[in-house]
């Protein structure tokens, strides 16, 4: 039951592909969400050195093992995307499930370390930094959340060959979870 | 006729696709055409706009006569008074002005205007309805929660909005704010979908400079949008943290800061005014050119001035917090801001006039319409000077004369301009003509009405009325015999502005039921909206996709028998 | 007029000009995880500045490795890179414009008071032995004050009287009490003073606007508030 595409969305005047310009654009949407959340962090960080006890208390090394895990599942999508190129839906699939599982190692690391946190008495309510270190880590987390749903589906339509444009679009989706991964690291974890 | 040539051009490999959605009741909820969504935009947003409109009758009977049995509502309580000019705030921008100007005229207008078939995601379109229509749904819930619907105005300041025992309304302020954020996510979906399109869209042979202004004032609408809701949504997210984990993001004592909501709120709420607006202007700047005979003055000229005007938008938000307690530094730099920008809004005023000088005028329904925005937002935008200036703000800060102010401003966008809008486009949406002498007994209904409506306000808030007190007896300055005549008077012109409303309520279902038929093309303009039937069958052209050979405003050329030269035929 | 149709249908499959260009992805994965382990290293020297550049400098270059050559935008358009940069120029505008309020604690004739006491409650728990982080958040007692308490949350309704006449209260119905009523005191006794503070007017049957302040207020601070209250008694 495929759904009729109709002729505007083949319809390319920029030169950037419909769907790839729309992903450009949900991400300059993305940039702005994030932005907010980390430029108020920001901004109540500097203003509030006491704010560097409660940060002392994050674990660097889970979060480094995280940036690893998200930096490995980049590399996979994106090699999932050569695979697209070149035709090969099987392989495409193959490696967009390997950045599924990266996904869910991600997110199975992140409810460890904040059981162990929880437990120590760092709720989100214990202090502006604590409030700041979930919320925004949290949002993260749901963007992590969907788009390995999101790849699972375009992973099950790449196996039978179909909209293998589609790889690149989730690809470039999941390595802008990365890239905001990659600056809520030092943020959250080194800074101390 | 124009119209009969168009067939020779068009391309006849464009498979005009067969329908496989659903049938019955289904095919209208369920579709993903771009004009079945528009029109369950408008109405929705219709529906939502007499919601708005019976509250704001409630409260102006209020303030106007306190402790009066108000018809259809009963005694008003002060927490449902709040709750009253919050909610009609919050409805009349969020569910009003966007989903019809935005949503719907950008969902009919930019396929039909740019020659395309569809959206170019059909089902994210659908998408952004159905979570449009579920935040609609949420907001109308929180009205009958217990502790009723949230009170602490449409710009939610905590610690009122953030503290339950502040604001007495623990679930309505939750769910007010769950409404809100998720009409923010619709949004985001449709201005994805209005962006791709315009820009990848467009008809062969149509250049960026031949698309008609009110596409680019949609598009650039969303895009302010996109770029501007989304610290707002990350601050709503904090909010909600606030009313229902406990955080303290805007507690001072806790680490928070208060006034980083205000600057969340209004680095978003002050492009949204032009995010309304600039769809408005759009449709202005077409109905004009289409009526006055005549080529835009300045194509380019408008086009940039409106990226001016987007751009600087960012850059005035702080203008509404001049007495919030922010810097007085910054104050300086806001003021000279908000002071440049209304150099580009006056530009846009000046093309609009230049392009009625020396035009042949009919003044059709939709025209007067046209014409009324201008005039009237031409008040709102004078008196917003002395706002902006900061020295002044300190003395009319949340008096009525602010209130006053953006309802010049708001009523030509949202209100005015829809009606332009929907009287010039009726006849391609329906089919028929409308009733012209009804048309003008509404226009005059509603515009001289709604004149006698605000200027009391101006006086009321140079004379230092603040605007949400519940019984203004309890001030005795401000109970003067004077003051309560001029509210009054006001409520008694809104009520004659409501009852005008059931004409036009007749004339849309006199004329869609038997009106004229109105044919492709009853306005003879340019712009490719007008080549096709009338309401467009799905797929819009069913003979084939247009081609495009001019700009959309070739009016009157001299080479022309015909004072009009549609876009899609070929020289 | 056809082939011009299909020019512009050029089917969206990715496959356009951009393909063809591949960058060494394994070369660049392998950069970003030297780089991963820098940015962990570099708090280990102590130092400031070297913590800084390792941990913000180099989460740049790696985010910029990534976009650049994962998500392609080396090789997109030069219209995405333009709308891409604007959302990020917002985002400093925002910071920029923001941070003079909600970074600074004082400016120009104003102070925010409640942040400079937060930041020095958390500094000095810091300090002392090793201070569980709950106790620096929970909120400290400044001082009550029961006359500044009833003008700050009883005398809109009560009038800073006492005698029922307060702004908000004036559109009550049932009205306010009027503490300075001999008939009020006729019939009431502390113990339904205090009552009426701790659980609210609906308790006894009176205006459930009056709400009960059990949550905010300490059984004392109630106390000293009734002792208050008792102050406006005619005679008293």
């Amino acid at each position: 039951m495929a759904f009729p595409k109709p002729q505007a969305t083949l319809r390319s005047a920029t030169g950037i592909p419909t769907g790839r310009l729309a992903v450009w654009w949900l991400l300059a949407s993305e940039v702005v969400i994030f932005g907010g959340v980390l430029g108020s962090y920001l901004m109540h960080r500097l203003g509030h050195p006491e704010w560097a006890e409660a940060a002392s208390h994050t674990n660097t090394w889970i979060g480094a093992f995280n940036t690893f895990v998200l930096l490995t599942s980049s590399f996979t999508a994106v090699l999932a995307h050569q695979a697209a190129e070149k035709g090969d839906g099987k392989k495409a699939a193959g490696f967009l499930v390997l950045t599924i599982g990266g996904a869910l190692t991600f997110l199975m690391v992140k409810s460890y370390e904040w059981t162990v946190e929880i437990l120590e008495g760092f709720t989100i309510t214990a202090n502006g930094f604590w409030s700041f270190y979930y919320t925004a880590a949290g949002l993260h987390a749901l963007h992590v959340i969907a788009g390995a749903i999101i790849m699972g589906i375009v992973a099950a339509d790449a196996y039978r060959g179909r909209e293998l444009q589609r790889v690149e679009l989730i690809g470039i989706y999941w390595h802008f979870v990365d890239v905001v991964w990659i600056f809520l690291f030092p943020l959250l974890y080194i800074a101390k | 006729m124009a119209h009969t040539a168009t067939a020779a051009d068009t391309h006849h490999d464009a498979h005009a696709h067969e329908h496989h959605g659903p049938q019955g009741i289904l095919k209208y909820l369920w579709s993903t055409d771009h004009k079945m969504i528009a029109m369950q935009y408008l109405f929705t947003g219709i529906a939502m706009g007499l919601i708005g409109a019976y509250m704001a009758y409630v409260f102006r009977m209020q303030t106007a006569f306190p402790g009066v049995n108000v018809p259809g509502f009963g005694q008003v309580s002060p927490g449902e008074y709040n709750s009253l000019i919050t909610n009609h705030g919050t409805i009349m921008i969020f569910w009003v002005a966007m989903p019809v100007l935005v949503a719907a005229f950008g969902n009919f207008l930019i396929p039909l205007m740019i020659g395309a078939d569809d959206m170019v995601f059909p089902r994210i379109n659908r998408l952004s309805y159905q979570v449009f229509l579920l935040s609609a749904i949420v907001l109308i819930v929180s009205f009958f929660v217990p502790g009723g619907g949230f009170g602490g105005a449409w710009t939610a300041y905590p610690p009122l909005s953030a503290v339950a025992e502040y604001n007495q309304t623990n679930l309505g302020s939750s769910l007010w704010l769950l409404a809100v954020a998720l009409e923010f996510v619709a949004f985001l979906l449709g201005g994805i979908n209005f962006i791709t399109t315009l820009m990848n869209s467009r008809a062969p042979g149509m250049r960026a400079y031949d698309i008609p202004l009110v596409c680019w004032m949609i598009v650039i609408a969303s895009i302010l949008f996109m770029l501007s809701v989304g610290p707002l949504i990350a601050g709503a997210v904090m909010l909600f943290f606030d009313q229902t984990l406990g955080t303290g993001f805007y507690d001072p004592a806790r680490g928070g800061d208060p006034v980083l909501w205000q600057h969340l709120f209004w680095f978003f709420g002050h492009p949204e005014v032009y995010v309304v607006l600039l769809p408005a202007i759009g449709i202005t700047i077409d109905v004009i050119a289409t009526f006055a005979r005549k080529k835009v003055f300045g194509y380019k000229l408008m086009l940039y001035t409106t990226v001016a005007t987007g751009v600087l938008s960012f850059f005035v938000w702080a203008h509404h917090q001049f007495i919030a307690g922010i810097d007085p530094r910054m104050a300086n730099v806001f003021t000279i801001t908000t002071l440049l920008i209304s150099v580009p809004i006056a530009e846009l005023c000046f093309v609009i006039i230049a392009t009625l000088y020396g035009g042949s005028i009919r003044l059709t329904t939709p025209m007067l319409w046209a014409l009324a925005f201008m005039a009237e937002f031409l008040i709102g935008g004078v008196t917003g000077i002395f706002l902006g200036a900061s020295g002044a703000d300190i003395y009319f800060h949340d008096t009525y004369f602010v209130l006053a102010h953006f309802h010049y401003t708001f009523f030509p966008i949202a209100i005015i301009g829809t009606f332009a809008a929907f009287t010039y486009w009726f006849p391609k949406m329906f089919g028929r003509m409308m009733n012209d002498t009804l048309g003008k007994i509404h226009f005059w209904g509603t515009i001289i009405p709604f004149n006698i409506i605000f200027i009391p306000l101006f006086v009321l808030g140079i004379g230092g009325e603040h605007r949400r007190i519940y019984n203004y007896e309890h001030f005795p300055e401000l109970a003067g015999e004077g003051m309560f005549m001029l509210r009054q008077i006001a409520t008694v012109a809104l009520l004659v502005m409501l009852i005008f409303q059931v004409v036009f309520f007749y004339n849309c279902y006199v004329s869609w039921k038997k009106g004229e038929k109105a044919g492709k093309n009853p306005w003879k303009a340019n712009t490719l909206e007008w080549t096709t039937e009338s309401p467009p069958p799905h797929g819009n052209w069913p003979e084939g996709l247009p081609n495009v050979y001019r700009g959309p405003y070739e009016y009157g050329h001299p080479d022309r028998k015909e004072d009009y030269w549609p876009q899609n035929q070929p020289s | 007029m056809a082939e011009h149709h299909d020019q512009h249908g050029a089917h969206g499959a990715g496959h356009d000009e951009h393909a063809g260009h591949h960058p060494n992805y394994k070369k660049i994965y392998f950069t970003l995880l030297g780089l991963l382990v820098v940015s962990v290293v570099g708090p280990v020297f102590g130092i400031v500045w070297v913590t800084l550049i390792s941990a913000f400098g180099i989460a740049l270059v790696k985010a910029n490795l990534v976009i650049q050559n994962f998500m392609h935008l080396k090789w997109e358009k030069r219209i995405a890179k333009w709308f891409l940069t604007a959302s990020l120029v917002l985002m400093a505008l925002f910071v920029g414009g923001v941070s003079v309020d909600v970074l600074n604690h004082e400016g120009n004739n104003w102070e925010n008071i409640a942040a400079q006491a937060a930041v020095e409650r958390g500094l000095a728990a810091a300090a002392g032995e090793e201070v569980v982080e709950e106790e620096a958040a929970e909120p400290v007692d400044v001082g009550f004050n029961a006359p500044n308490m009833f003008n700050l949350v009883c005398a809109s309704c009560h009038g800073a009287a006492g005698d029922g006449k307060g702004a908000a209260g004036l559109a009550l119905d049932p009205r306010p009490a009027n503490f300075t009523d001999p008939a009020f005191w006729a019939e009431r006794d502390r113990a339904r003073i205090v009552n009426v503070i701790t659980n609210g007017g609906a308790s006894v049957g009176r205006s459930p606007l009056m709400v009960g302040w059990s949550a905010s207020f300490s059984a004392e601070q109630i106390e000293q508030l009734a002792d208050y209250v008792e102050t406006f008694r005619p005679g008293a």
